[in-house]
């Protein structure tokens, strides 16, 4: 008989968790409670008895001075009762941690069957109809994904049975086996194939059919008792195959035809064009570029003996479905890339970047989360990732645009840092040889993450485990962590690779083709729980796992370390160089793959690429006079959502864990100014540091995602610079978020041009790297950014996400005294505008203001640009700036209020001064969103020297810095058009999100 | 001299074990991250892991067990149901223990804090979740009681340092606080800019604890509870607002390269009352 542990906060304590889920469920549903208080459940499935029990929960589960707890019901007088548990299968780690404690208590051993499960009541007064309380428990709640949940009213209400004993054992009453599968025809193959969800794609399927038919193949398969292909091994070639392992998209073939002027040309492999080319040739000329384009991460020097990692990704279909578990299980599983590049890197920072429909939207479709409650479930899923990994996340972007309402965008970025060498070994080579041990440490596997979005529509039963989304497990992960650093420094790691999508499948199939072979015990495999089919532990995603390749001499010290760390490490098989990667279930072999077997010549994807340029989409610029109150019009767009304070990110977001936090994400007098760069010092004895810069702005990908891309290259890299990044140390990570690109009449009309689009960018991207010399260290792309949202008349809507390119620049700064934040500092300081203002305001803030996208979308001239970054770089270096900013979104006007406001100081600006095209009118000057520009501030003393190092730059002071904390601005004819007190301005850029915490 | 040794605890979810450790070094201590198993199982077994060997203790930062079950809980019984004795020991031997964040809401669960007339076994106060239901990263100032006996806040009257934490607030009885308060065990208390107590205004007192109590140490001063992170405000480069004060001090002449941070004082604080007592 299971026993139920009730614990509350005492009646006098506020319950603030309640207090939040007052405040959501009025915020998204208008709902009015009186009061929720939540009391923590602990069902104990053992064999306790009543002392033990009396033990347990006085001993370690109740604290005396804050919480009350019992093993009968405790909720009395409420309206309300919402009970919110896990489904079965589900990863419990607080269920888990329990156990560990109550076993460390009563020095006894929790038996196979023996569990402790977690779960909430939620006790709720209020004059709620049934109907509100089941939308709390299933909206706010619940997570139907992952939870179940029950809601009693008091009449129905029994105090002495309260919620009963719900146990959420997984039990699944199922012989695992293998199943053979037919391949008579490609027909049949297909239907085969989509009836098993393996979404194999159509150009693939006579390959696949023709290699299990060969003769040689047969005759091979014969000898270890197989013959038809398994469910296991199409698994494996499916999973092997797909987008998302493969990128068949970026190494298609495009047919590129501008509709305009006739031109076409065939692009073959944008990855190898316009990705890996240019790299390989910075590489050539860059030697702190160590190791790229083939590992989990990309690796550059940090110093001779030290290297660091990075790589970036997106977690958009899983977040957008769930967004807490999406997100929390996107930044815990980014983090097992750089700890899976070389022999092993230590985590040392995360980064982040949102993309979602307006907050406040209240339009006619119907998005699976509305945004409001997405964004809130992305960030707090990035917030406890990070934070409970010990990893500083001190940077991230956010940006609202309707085209996410289809799918949201959530980035992930990592860095890590890993000694040059280890022992006598470079740390960023590893290799699998024939005789080395195949280990999986971390957490076990379960059913999750199987088939991803298809699983989705499956219905649930009581016992069957949850499928494809997961929570990410950051405990679990972070003692690995430590354990595989440990076991790395002592040198006992030959190769390792994280489990993420495709599970061992991927990082088993992978490390294999080092030593040419590996053979695998399918059955050694720990499990979450019995009854999974053999397919199903190759290809589950269960996460917090990875796949080590150990000598068998170091076995024995690997395994003590594993202990020490209460990690879970299990020796499933063995690599060799059969050729073949062979795999058995309680010694029947249930898939025999020559290894050579995908990387055979399998058709390549092809793309029809149709690019209609703005002007011939209709694109004008608008008819707009000069406005008479510059002023309102500067605080109306600091009031827009992708312009104002968006600080209640960043704060619940642990930045200076580890202990090098250098330039924060919130700088400025009141530390609540967006920096444009972060950077920490990731070796605490030594003054260099790392710098991290990014930059999205997709609404430029309405013009031309050419420039789009250009911009945000330069934007990245201006605001690196502007911290004090070496212009000489650029890497680069390219995130790709596109809309499909395959063309089709009735699902995908317009798949030709946003394949033009693709290609464009691309372009740009190859184009921009060169000039500004930018390897890209890693990059990924995510192609499949649509929603088919609900209307007001039961009809679908597809709703593509705009084309988006995520950029990410790192850099290494040899002394981080030198840094420098954006804020002004000084009364008298002199404001400098570096770089041309130009007619260019297509796809601007200011435009968008307006109702506009425009034509005349910002170009980049890398060539001019250069030698200006050149000077800016010197010029922090030798000290002679104050403060500088790259100027952005919002353009002179806003960037200048915000320097303003950081520092708390006023400006006189002539905006006359500002170097510019000829005849520019004020509101173009200030709110073109042209590139290469920076806002610089230097102390009067200083003027000569920093004049000296720009002379023949285009460069000029526009004003000084005040005391009074007052931005005037005059207008190029000389009048005043703007005078606005600091104070209101920051009222202005503070309000839209000032209440949120 | 022989060193004084610092024992900084990791595993299991704890995560400030690095920069402690760094810091501790800074403050002239000889310091060793130590895995929570190892003190464990190598209690006696182990030499170099004889916690009677050490000087000073350290519970750093973290989210120990995943904070399941109130933070630090369950770091508390696993310390207490097996090396118990061996702690009680290193503190009747007269020498040092802080708790820091995760630590302190350790110390408290284990009830090493307050230890109301040295009864050290007794959970009397606690940390509980913020008030605005919300973990916080934001710098703090501290207001640093002259009269406490706290060893590690020694000649410091202010000091501003970052505190990241979901449950920092500080809660016990009424008559508890006025026990702390009478033997000046209070030692630090949230405040404005100006050095004045912050009166639970947010952000100033960024949880809603209770008389703006940021930390606190037993009736001996030698164990010291805090919420904020002297170990993370390591180096000049740490504060919030450093490249406005570089500006000034390079105006006096000042470098800045290698200044360390004042954080590192309640280190050293606590390295030189062991090299005092045991003329270490």
């Amino acid at each position: 008989m299971p026993a139920r542990l009730e614990i509350g906060l005492k009646r006098d304590l506020a319950d603030a968790e309640g207090a939040n889920i007052r405040r959501k469920a009025k915020d998204y549903f208008n709902i009015d409670t009186e009061d929720i208080r939540i009391i923590r459940v602990l069902t104990i499935d053992a064999a306790l008895d009543t002392a033990q029990l009396e033990r347990i929960r006085t001993v370690i589960f109740t604290n005396p001075v804050t919480e009350e707890s019992s093993f009968s019901p405790m909720a009395k007088a409420f309206d309300w009762l919402i009970w919110v548990g896990f489904r079965p299968g589900v990863r419990d780690t607080a269920g888990s941690t329990a156990v560990e404690a109550i076993e460390d208590l009563l020095k006894t051993k929790f038996g196979p069957d023996e569990a402790v499960y977690t779960s909430k009541l939620y006790v709720i007064n209020g004059k709620l109809s049934r109907d509100q309380a089941q939308n709390i428990a299933r909206e706010i709640l619940a997570n139907d994904i992952i939870q179940q949940w029950r809601v009693h009213s008091i009449h129905e209400w029994d105090p002495k049975e309260g919620i009963g004993f719900i146990v959420p054992k997984v039990v699944l009453d199922h012989e695992p086996r293998a199943d053979t599968i037919s391949i008579k025809s490609d027909k049949e193959l297909k239907e085969i194939s989509s009836q098993r969800s393996l979404a194999l794609h159509n150009s693939d399927i006579p390959i696949i059919r023709q290699y299990f038919l060969r003769e040689e193949i047969q005759k091979e398969r014969k000898k270890h008792g197989l013959s038809l292909p398994t469910d296991v091994e199409l698994e494996y070639i499916s999973q092997a195959r797909s987008d998302h392992c493969n990128h068949n998209t970026f190494r298609g073939l495009f047919k590129y035809h501008d509709l305009e002027t006739g031109h076409k040309e065939t692009v073959d492999n944008l990855f190898k064009t316009c990705i890996e080319a240019p790299t390989l040739q910075i590489k050539e000329k860059k030697d702190w570029v160590i190791s790229v384009l083939w590992d989990n991460a990309g690796v550059a020097r940090f110093q001779d003996d030290t290297y660091y990692t990075i790589t970036g990704e997106t977690h958009n279909s899983p977040s957008n479905m769930e967004a807490y578990g999406g997100a929390i299980t996107g930044i815990v599983g980014i983090y097992r890339d750089p700890m899976g590049t070389g022999k092993g890197s230590k985590l040392i920072m995360g980064l982040y970047g949102y993309c979602v429909g307006p907050r406040d939207y209240d339009g006619d479709l119907k998005p699976h989360l509305h945004p409001r409650r997405l964004l809130d479930g992305v960030i707090e899923g990035i917030r406890d990732g990070g934070n409970k990994s010990g990893i500083p996340t001190p940077y991230g972007l956010l940006l609202f645009d309707e085209s996410f309402l289809g799918k949201c965008l959530v980035f992930v970025t990592a860095l890590g840092i890993m000694p040059s060498r280890i022992g006598n070994e470079s740390s960023h080579l590893k290799t699998t040889s024939p005789g080395d041990l195949i280990i999986m440490s971390g957490g076990r596997v379960g059913k999750d993450g199987i088939h991803g979005v298809t699983a989705a529509s499956e219905t649930y039963g009581a016992s069957t485990p949850a499928g494809h989304v997961q929570i990410g497990d950051p405990y679990t992960q972070k003692k690995m962590h430590d354990f595989l650093m440990e076991a790395r420094e002592e040198g006992l790691i030959t190769f390792i690779t994280d489990n993420g999508g495709g599970g061992l499948s991927s990082s088993i199939g992978e490390s294999a083709r080092f030593s040419n072979g590996c053979q695998v015990d399918l059955h050694k495999v720990p499990l979450k729980y019995d009854g999974l089919n053999q397919w199903e532990i190759w290809v589950s995603e269960s996460q917090e796992r990875m796949t080590i390749a150990v000598k068998p001499e170091n076995l024995d010290r690997f395994m003590q370390l594993s202990e020490k760390h209460a990690v879970e490490s299990t020796v499933i098989g063995q690599y060799n160089d059969s050729g073949y990667l062979r795999l058995d279930y309680k010694g029947e072999t249930c898939a025999l793959i020559r290894m050579d077997f995908l990387e055979s010549d399998f058709p390549q994807w092809e793309f029809d690429a149709e690019w209609t340029p703005a002007e011939l989409r209709g694109l004008r610029e608008p008819v707009l006079s000069e406005p008479h109150d510059y002023g309102l019009l500067l605080k109306t767009l600091l009031s827009r959502p992708n312009v104002c304070s968006r600080n209640w990110i960043a704060r619940q977001y642990d930045h200076e864990v580890q202990g090098g936090s250098v330039i924060k994400p919130l700088v400025g007098k009141r530390r609540d100014m967006v920096s444009d760069a972060a950077v920490i010092r990731p070796i605490l004895g030594s003054e260099k540091g790392i710098a991290v810069a990014q930059a999205i702005n997709p609404v430029y990908s309405r013009i031309d995602t050419y420039h789009m891309t250009a911009v945000i290259i330069d934007e990245a890299v201006r605001k690196i610079l502007a911290v004090g990044g070496d212009p000489e140390h650029l890497g680069g990570v390219d995130n790709f978020c596109w809309p499909s690109v395959q063309y089709d009449p009735a699902q995908n009309p317009d798949g030709k041009y946003k394949a033009a689009q693709l290609v464009r960018a691309n372009w740009a991207l190859r184009d921009y790297c060169l000039a500004y010399r930018i390897p890209l260290l890693s990059g990924k792309d995510s192609m499949y950014i649509d929603g088919n949202l609900e209307g007001p008349f039961g009809e679908r809507r597809k709703v593509s996400g705009l084309p988006s390119l995520l950029f990410t620049v790192s850099s290494v700064i040899e002394d981080i005294t030198k840094c420098i934040t954006m804020e002004a500092k000084r009364p008298e300081d002199l404001v400098y505008v570096l770089g041309e203002t130009r007619d260019e305001l297509g796809g601007s803030e200011y435009y968008q203001m307006m109702g506009h996208v425009g034509l005349h979308v910002p170009k980049v001239d890398a060539k001019d640009l250069w030698p200006l970054y050149l000077c800016l770089h010197q010029a922090i270096q030798e000290g002679l700036v104050s403060s500088a900013h790259a100027v952005t979104r919002g353009g002179l006007g806003v960037h200048l209020a915000l320097i303003a406001m950081g520092g708390e100081l006023g400006m006189d600006i002539r905006l006359g001064d500002a170097p510019s095209g000829n005849g520019l009118s004020d509101s173009r000057i200030l709110f073109s969103e042209s590139a290469g520009r920076f806002l610089v501030t230097v102390a009067p003393e200083k003027q000569k020297a920093f004049e000296k190092v720009f002379s023949d730059m285009n460069i000029k002071q526009i004003g000084v810095v005040t005391e009074s904390p007052i931005l005037r601005v005059q207008g190029s004819q000389g009048a005043l058009i703007i005078e606005a007190e600091v104070f209101q301005l920051k009222d202005s850029w503070n309000r839209p999100f000032g209440g949120l915490i | 001299m022989s060193p004084v040794k610092a024992l900084v605890l990791t595993g299991y979810g704890l995560n400030c074990d690095y920069e402690t450790d760094y810091a501790l070094k800074l403050a002239g201590a000889v310091s060793h991250r130590v895995h929570i198993n190892e003190l464990i199982s190598d209690q006696g077994s182990n030499p170099h892991l004889d916690l009677s060997t050490f000087h000073i203790l350290v519970f750093g930062g973290g989210f120990a067990w995943a904070d399941d079950h109130g933070a630090g809980v369950v770091l508390a019984s696993k310390i207490r149901f097996n090396i118990g004795e061996q702690v009680n020991r290193f503190i009747q031997d007269g020498k040092l223990v802080i708790g820091i964040c995760n630590g302190f809401q350790s110390l408290v669960n284990l009830g090493l804090l307050p230890g109301f007339e040295e009864n050290y076994q007794e959970r009397r106060v606690a940390l509980t979740y913020n008030d605005s239901g919300n973990f916080i990263n934001t710098w703090v100032n501290l207001k640093i009681n002259p009269k406490t006996p706290c060893i590690f806040t020694k000649d410091i009257s202010h000091i501003e340092l970052p505190v990241r934490h979901g449950e920092g607030k500080f809660y016990a009885s009424t008559e508890d606080i006025k026990s702390l308060f009478e033997n000046n065990q209070v030692v630090a208390q949230y405040a404005n800019a100006d050095g004045d107590r912050a009166n639970g205004k947010w952000p100033e007192n960024p949880n809603g604890s209770l008389e703006d109590i940021a930390g606190i140490c037993d009736p001996t001063g030698r164990i010291f509870g805090l919420m904020p992170h002297p170990e993370a405000f390591n180096h000049f480069t740490n504060h919030p607002n450093w490249t406005e004060k570089k500006r000034i001090l390079e105006k006096e002449g000042k470098s800045i390269k290698n200044q360390e941070g004042d954080g590192i004082r309640i280190f050293r604080n606590a390295v030189e009352y062991i090299r005092e007592r045991y003329k270490a």
